[in-house]
């Protein structure tokens, strides 16, 4: 420390202390922008594109890694995953078949209604590039970005349900909020009578709350939750979670359930992401790898064919624009 | 003729050879090491760098290597590592965690300045000295970067990376040694080999 007072003999540029304010008010302005405006998105993109190589090629043994193991677990791995899907395709057909009929007559009655849709999605099959290590929030990381044509706010499923939602995407990657990050909330219904509700990701940690709904509404543990396409952004009839349990706080009024999901982020690497655009249900641009919507619209089915008394949710449009900066 | 001089030298250096206040045993007699080739502290950093985004990092109490690695040569090459490369590489870190920006910018300029501050006194110290004194560094910024978070998230993400800081400073010594191998005098080497 004293030799700060000691003559320069060298050029040095300006002293530690000098460089020191100027880098932290820097790295305030930084995260107070960051966190309050979206006006760093280019700065984050353009750092995004030079790392991804360097992630990609940190990566590659395990990726070769893991190929290696299939190749050689290969037998196995067929069979078992044969015999699943034995088993699974036998439980489909029936589904299939009542599913065909409902969708028949569904279009039917539309057509009577004048109601026109689009069902047709189009999505982009994704890999899950890492996992960021942060403590507040429950993020994926995929390796296709905005020039596969993913965009914030697509929904993102797996073969059990909804995923997730994009909140952020890069020209080469994009990221996922899982439905268990606190910024997420997605509009849902029961399977069982048609409740429009609300699931919130966050106070739990690795389930989903629903709230705001009366004390006295007809919800049980065990009730499969599925998205209600109210907001349009989620497509109607995602599974979404199931309730396992219900507290009911009788002095508010109010009761609060915690529902486990039923997609499974933490175990395989290949998700779906749905694209329709944030402002309206339209698909987005066709230019993406066209991926069927595996058997999920099926179990839409359901809950249409049982019209149940339906009390009013205490908020009827949900706040499901997500809100892809921190 | 030759041998007069050294006898009397001789019973002069005797007491000299306990300095009148004696040494601390932490404090090590200055190594004469040559400077750090410049590519060696690139290259270092580099792949620590490259190391921080493999997924191990999602212990909560993972060390942060490539702190260590930016703290090690802001104490030892301070003219070439300083507090601009550590919020360069902060940048980098707070883009692949999809994190806050600027979140381990800050965190890395101030332990590079914390560095910068200690480095002529630190450079007396043996390894685990420094390691010492570079551990209430490193939890200090951390704190302040952890407190600036839970303020803008309005959450406590709990004390498990003050672990994290603890084992970042414990790989000090570790991390020192070898980042000094190539710099030791071969002569230096083979007389002390630690």
């Amino acid at each position: 420390m004293q030799q700060h007072a000691t003559p320069r003999l060298f050029k040095r540029g300006p002293s530690a202390e000098i460089r020191l304010f100027v880098l932290v008010v820097l790295a305030m302005v930084l995260l107070v922008l960051d966190t309050q405006m979206r006006v760093l998105e280019p700065l984050r993109q353009a750092v995004a594109v030079v790392l991804y190589p360097f992630q990609r090629a940190v990566l590659l043994p395990r990726d070769a890694v893991v190929q290696v193991n299939d190749w050689l677990n290969a037998a196995r791995l067929v069979r078992s995953e044969n015999e699943a899907l034995q088993r699974q395709r036998i439980e489909l057909a029936q589904v299939s078949t009542h599913a065909a009929q409902m969708a028949a007559e569904n279009a039917q009655l539309r057509r009577l209604l004048g109601v026109t849709d689009t069902v047709s999605q189009s999505a982009v099959v994704v890999e899950v590039l890492y996992e960021p290590p942060n403590a507040f929030n429950r993020r994926l990381v995929f390796n296709k970005g905005s020039a596969s044509g993913i965009a914030p706010g697509m929904p993102v499923i797996d073969e059990g349900g909804v995923v997730g939602q994009i909140v952020r995407v890069t020209p080469m990657t994009s990221e996922a909020a899982l439905l268990t990050d606190e910024q997420v909330s997605i509009p849902v219904q029961l399977l069982r009578n048609g409740l429009r509700l609300i699931a919130f990701g966050g106070n739990v940690p690795g389930k989903v709350e629903v709230r705001y709904f009366a004390a006295d509404a007809d919800i049980r543990e065990g009730d499969t939750l599925i998205t209600s396409g109210v907001g349009k952004l989620f497509p109607a009839g995602l599974p979404v979670a199931r309730v396992e349990r219900v507290d009911r706080d009788s002095a508010s009024g109010f009761a609060r359930a915690i529902a486990e999901p039923l997609s499974h982020p933490e175990r395989y690497r290949h998700f779906l992401v749905l694209q329709i655009s944030e402002d309206d249900a339209e698909p987005a641009e066709p230019q993406a790898v066209q991926a069927p919507v595996p058997g999920e619209e099926p179990a839409a089915a359901p809950p249409a064919a049982e019209p149940a008394p339906d009390p009013a949710p205490p908020m009827e449009s949900p706040a499901v624009v997500p809100q892809p900066s921190r | 003729m030759s041998r007069s001089p050294l006898a009397n030298l001789r019973p002069g250096r005797e007491p000299a050879a306990t300095p009148p206040v004696p040494r601390p045993k932490s404090v090590a007699p200055e190594h004469l090491t040559v400077p750090a080739r410049p590519w060696f502290v690139w290259i270092s950093l580099l792949v620590v760098w490259l190391l921080s985004l493999l997924p191990w990092r999602l212990w909560p109490s993972a060390p942060d290597l490539l702190l260590l690695v930016l703290a090690f040569w802001s104490v030892h090459e301070p003219r070439r590592v300083g507090m601009a490369t550590a919020f360069g590489f902060g940048l980098l870190m707070d883009v692949h965690d999809a994190g806050i920006l600027g979140e381990h910018a800050l965190q890395y300029t101030l332990v590079a300045y914390g560095a910068i501050v200690l480095h002529r006194r630190l450079q007396h110290f043996d390894l685990w000295s420094q390691a010492m004194h570079m551990l209430p560094v490193f939890f200090l910024a951390q704190l302040l970067v952890r407190a600036m978070h839970s303020w803008l998230a309005g959450a406590w993400p709990g004390w498990q990376w003050a672990a994290g800081c603890a084992l970042t400073a414990a790989l000090w010594p570790l991390a020192g040694w070898l980042l000094q191998l190539p710099q030791r005098r071969p002569e230096d080497s083979e007389s002390t080999a630690v």
